[in-house]
């Protein structure tokens, strides 16, 4: 940045401030950060212990997750983007690309991170975020409802665990086995990846999504609506899935960790319910998952106290903390040795976190795997046939790349 | 300049200054952008911007979710503009029946719905339509019906948030409605009467001519509405289930502001600006046919 | 006859009675479920009324609660006074904008009137979201993202209004403005003290219509309003309605936090409103 632009910016951005101050309370302007879904709710929770330490008030907005990417986007677009944010690591990508957040300054903060995560954070060989918290999806099951039908967990393999849903099925057959919901792509992207599939070809320009392991995935996601084992349902229908997974609705839920906080807060009783590995072809493999990372824009006026800030956040203690809160997953190697992670239903999320696998580090990702949930919704409503839908999906996908094929043809873009 | 007309200007300028900054600047801008491809590239670095003449209206035309939100949103308007308007004009006329008892309480609140907020009503009528626990399907229930999966079936999507739509609107055409219905002139009503024409045929011979115009302007206007119907999807659906709720804008919405693809959610712009023009020409058309214009 | 004639006024007002049920409601409901306790929404069979009122909804979403040493709230009551705040200064400032110039359509001769007012009946067959995606660059360079000129400028540029002010002032003599004029007022204070008052009812329909398109609008300030300390009260709603869908009773508290107030003022204002909208035609 050059020193004229800098100056400029920060006489013009000291105007407002001036004004502010005189109505603020001692002058003292908080910290803005935007954080989604539960981490949005619960890190106010996290920040008197920053506040104290540093005299710095930091004020959180929750982001709804299903409107975050265009709100975050449209801020970016503005200059309205808050000092320190949260972005899901598949999108770090892109946020990085368009000169929305600043790489990561300190090697320090980044130490001691699971180097799988934090290579899904890593734009051009630099580091852009502060991996917080790690996301793998498990499936959560009902302990009580498949005991009745002889089993203590729900099997590693797609074809046993399609016989014990079967079972399950007949003898429940006003409920559900599963819930995937139809608008949320995560279930069926960990399905492709369990079935080995590479989403993309021709260094990610183009859709491969003509290939016999995504047919595979295909075929096996829709077949449990076809079968009666999942509900057609989109998210805005199934208006509260903890009490319908109370309620024995469904028995089997692939979910990620924000769900045990769920369990615990509604009162589900612990005997009731416990965790296994997603199942795989033939056993649980590798799986992306929502992980979260923390950012700090590119243009905010306090990146010192925003990287305190997000150093903060992503101690090992806070990380501890938001654990027992909310139920997230610490992404710091050590934080892994405290006794609270050794609970038995956090097992099958150490052992996922282990076999990560990595999201095609392209902008349209996001874009992509809507298109992806599209196509299958699609297929499980019965409007049409997998072939058909793949070839459509790859279809959509290489439109989606036309503009980064042309810059990657041009050499603009590694 | 005569006194007169400073204080004109004086009056007129601010307004239209207004208007051409947030109005005629941004059309023209609109009409800018739309042959370029700003996308999520250009927000990066400007050097990405290239000009693509037609080249996003071609896109569009062959992009497959484009045409769905295009059939859908015709959709939305050919059933929603009979649906809305023949309930206006069936409450406005039943409310116009000289033997109805306490007409203003009855019209002030039926028009209440009109002046709710959309995304308030939209989150209501969201928990209305609940397979499991909405109120419409206890009622279907409780006349022996099954439940219908109001929101989640591609299938009745659309006539799901046209329910919502139509209890929200049809207030105000009904109050447009008994308007007119109150001017048609009384002495017509009488002669048709002594001629022994029943009430169909008076409707049709004397109600319908006197109404017309308004029918026809509220049909019209209605046509606009529901071409540009987006905070219901937004809030009941999100544009699903299975995308049979994606209207132009939501479309619109989506390519511009959610993936930043400005040159073609600006070519969406302007498809969805030469269908409302379409429309009003049809509008004036019929209306000099009818010399009602 | 008298007997037909009073059985056919039972059924039509019966009738007219039952249609106003039915469309009432949903809002009735919704105030109904608004004091259910949590939960009780969503349970079978569908209840109709609470098992005990409750106010801990409303609690919930109003008041600030302070939960180990954080403060907690979903700033509704923030919101709702930047509603009250944009939507009755965009009112004011349009009102102000706009009636002179609906006058000075109809009533004052200049250059250009004719061309100027034919280019605004035509414009406004252009849908104002052509217009959003480039006025939000502009904005950006002008500095209005995220404040609430941002919100307000846009609802100023009232065509329809202009073009409604007109309408009305036509029907006002020609001679009236004229004898004033020899009596030697100036422009302004004929405006103030001849034309102003007649159009008063004009005005008070004008100005609830204004009120209620601010109120009620979510497409812009949903675009251009990034702190959540400025959102309007519709783009709060529909913040908490994505991420608290389960919670219908705390929902249906927020709608009628929502709804309240507009209907309230419809209320008050119906007799104006209504009459202003049936253009004096129709007695009840």
């Amino acid at each position: 940045m050059d020193a004229t632009g800098w100056t400029r910016r920060a006489v013009l951005g000291s105007l407002p401030a001036l004004g502010l101050a005189a109505c603020a309370r001692g002058g003292d302007d908080p910290l803005r950060m935007w954080a989604m879904s539960w981490e949005g709710d619960y890190s106010p929770l996290l920040m008197p212990p920053f506040t104290a330490a540093t005299g710095v008030p930091v004020e959180v907005q929750s982001l709804p997750t299903t409107a975050s990417h265009e709100k975050l986007l449209i801020a970016t677009a503005g200059g309205a983007l808050p000092d320190v944010f949260m972005l899901f690591n598949g999108w770090v990508t892109e946020f990085a690309t368009i000169g929305a957040i600043a790489p990561v300054p300190a090697p320090g903060l980044v130490a001691d991170i699971f180097p799988g995560v934090l290579a899904s954070t890593r734009v051009g060989g630099r580091d852009y975020a502060v991996p917080w918290s790690v996301a793998p999806q498990v499936n959560f099951y009902r302990r009580d409802l498949l005991a009745a039908i002889g089993y203590d967990a729900p099997p590693g393999d797609w074809d046993d665990l399609r016989a014990m849903a079967l079972k399950l099925k007949r003898r429940r057959p006003d409920d559900y086995v599963f819930l995937m919901l139809l608008n949320w792509p995560t279930a069926l992207v960990n399905i492709l990846s369990l079935a080995g599939a590479t989403p993309l070809r021709d260094r990610n320009t183009r859709g491969n999504f003509r290939t016999a392991e995504a047919r595979q995935a295909f075929a096996y996601y829709a077949s449990l609506f076809a079968d009666g084992l999942a509900p057609k349902a989109l998210s805005t229908e199934v208006q509260d899935p903890v009490a319908a997974f109370a309620q024995g609705y469904f028995a089997i839920w692939p979910s990620g960790p924000t769900t045990l906080r769920d369990l615990a807060q509604r009162g589900v009783p612990p005997e009731r319910w416990s965790t296994a590995r997603c199942a795989g072809p033939d056993g649980p493999g590798p799986l992306s998952g929502q992980s979260a990372s923390l950012c700090v824009s590119a243009t905010t006026r306090r990146p010192a106290e925003a990287w305190a800030l997000v150093r903060h956040l992503t101690s090992i203690d806070s990380e501890l903390h938001f654990q027992r809160a909310i139920g997230n997953l610490p992404a710091r190697v050590r934080a892994w040795a405290s006794p609270q992670m050794k609970k038995p239903v956090l097992r099958p999320f150490a052992e996922q976190m282990r076999f990560p696998s990595p999201d095609p580090k392209v902008i349209e990702w996001e874009q992509i795997q809507i298109q992806i949930q599209f196509a299958a919704e699609r297929v499980v409503r019965g409007l049409q046939t997998i072939p058909q839908a793949l070839a459509d999906l790859d279809e959509r996908v290489d439109r989606l790349l036309a503009k980064r094929r042309s810059l990657v043809e041009a050499g603009k873009l590694a | 300049m005569t006194r007169q007309e400073r204080a004109a200007w004086l009056f007129c300028a601010p307004v239209l200054a207004i208007i051409a900054l947030v109005f005629v600047l941004p059309t023209a801008l609109a009409m800018a952008l739309s042959v370029t491809d700003y996308s999520v590239y250009a927000l990066g670095d400007w050097q990405n911007l290239r000009f693509v003449g037609l080249g996003n209206f071609v896109d569009l035309l062959s992009t497959p979710l484009f045409w769905r939100a295009l059939g859908n949103t015709l959709m939305f308007a050919g059933l929603g503009v009979p649906m809305a308007i023949g309930t206006s004009l069936a409450v406005a006329l039943l409310l116009h029946d000289t033997t109805v008892r306490w007409k203003p309480l009855w019209r002030v609140l039926l028009f209440a719905p009109y002046v709710t907020s959309v995304v308030a009503t939209a989150v209501v009528w969201r928990f209305l339509f609940n397979e499991r626990f909405g109120l419409l399907n206890r009622a279907l229930g409780a006349i022996g019906l099954p439940p219908v999966d109001w929101l989640g079936n591609p299938h009745t999507s659309i006539p799901a948030i046209l329910l919502f739509v139509t209890w929200k609107t049809f207030g105000y055409n009904m109050i447009v409605f008994t308007a007119a219905l109150s001017a048609v002139p009384q002495d017509l009503m009488e002669a048709a009467r002594l001629d022994g024409a029943g009430s169909w045929r008076r409707f049709r011979h004397v109600t319908l001519p006197a109404i017309g115009p308004t029918l026809l302007l509220a049909a019209v206007m209605s046509i606009a509405g529901f071409l540009q119907i987006f905070a219901e999807p937004y809030v009941m659906t999100m544009g699903g289930p299975a995308q049979s709720t994606t209207t132009v804008l939501f479309f619109m919405f989506e390519e511009g502001f959610k993936w930043w693809n400005l040159g073609q959610a600006s070519a969406v712009a302007f498809i969805l600006f030469l269908m409302i023009l379409a429309i009003t020409l049809v509008q004036t058309r019929i209306g000099r046919r009818y010399e009602w214009l | 006859m008298v007997v037909t004639r009073s059985l056919r006024g039972v059924l039509t007002t019966g009738a007219a009675a039952l249609l106003t049920a039915l469309t009432i409601a949903p809002l009735a409901y919704m105030s109904v479920v608004s004091f259910m306790p949590r939960g009780e929404s969503s349970t079978l069979p569908t209840p109709l009324w609470p098992s005990r009122w409750s106010g801990e909804n409303y609690y919930e979403l109003l008041v600030r609660r302070l939960i180990d040493g954080a403060w907690f709230d979903y700033r509704i009551v923030p919101a709702l006074w930047n509603s009250v705040w944009v939507a009755s200064l965009s009112t004011l400032l349009g009102l102000l904008l706009t009636v002179p110039s609906g006058y000075a359509f109809a009533k004052l001769r200049f250059r250009g009137r004719q061309r100027l007012l034919q280019l605004l009946i035509a414009s406004l067959v252009v849908p104002g979201q052509v217009a959003m995606l480039p006025l939000f660059l502009i904005f950006k360079e002008l500095g209005l993202v995220n404040s609430y000129a941002g919100v307000i400028l846009p609802s100023l540029a009232g065509i329809f209004a202009v073009l409604f002010v007109r309408q009305a002032t036509l029907a006002i003599p020609d001679e009236m403005i004229d004898a004033a004029r020899i009596d030697g007022a100036s422009e302004a204070r004929i405006f103030r003290v001849v034309v102003l008052p007649l159009l008063t009812p004009v005005v008070v329909t004008l100005a609830l219509f204004m009120f209620l398109g601010s109120w009620n609008d979510f497409l812009w300030p949903l675009i251009v309003l990034a702190d959540q300390n400025r959102y309007t009260l519709p783009v709060a709603v529909a913040a908490i309605a994505r991420e608290h869908a389960a919670d219908a009773e705390l929902m249906m508290a927020a709608s009628v936090v929502t709804t309240l107030p507009v209907l309230l003022l419809f209320l008050t204002l119906q007799r104006y409103y209504l009459t202003g909208l049936l253009g004096g035609s129709v007695k009840g």
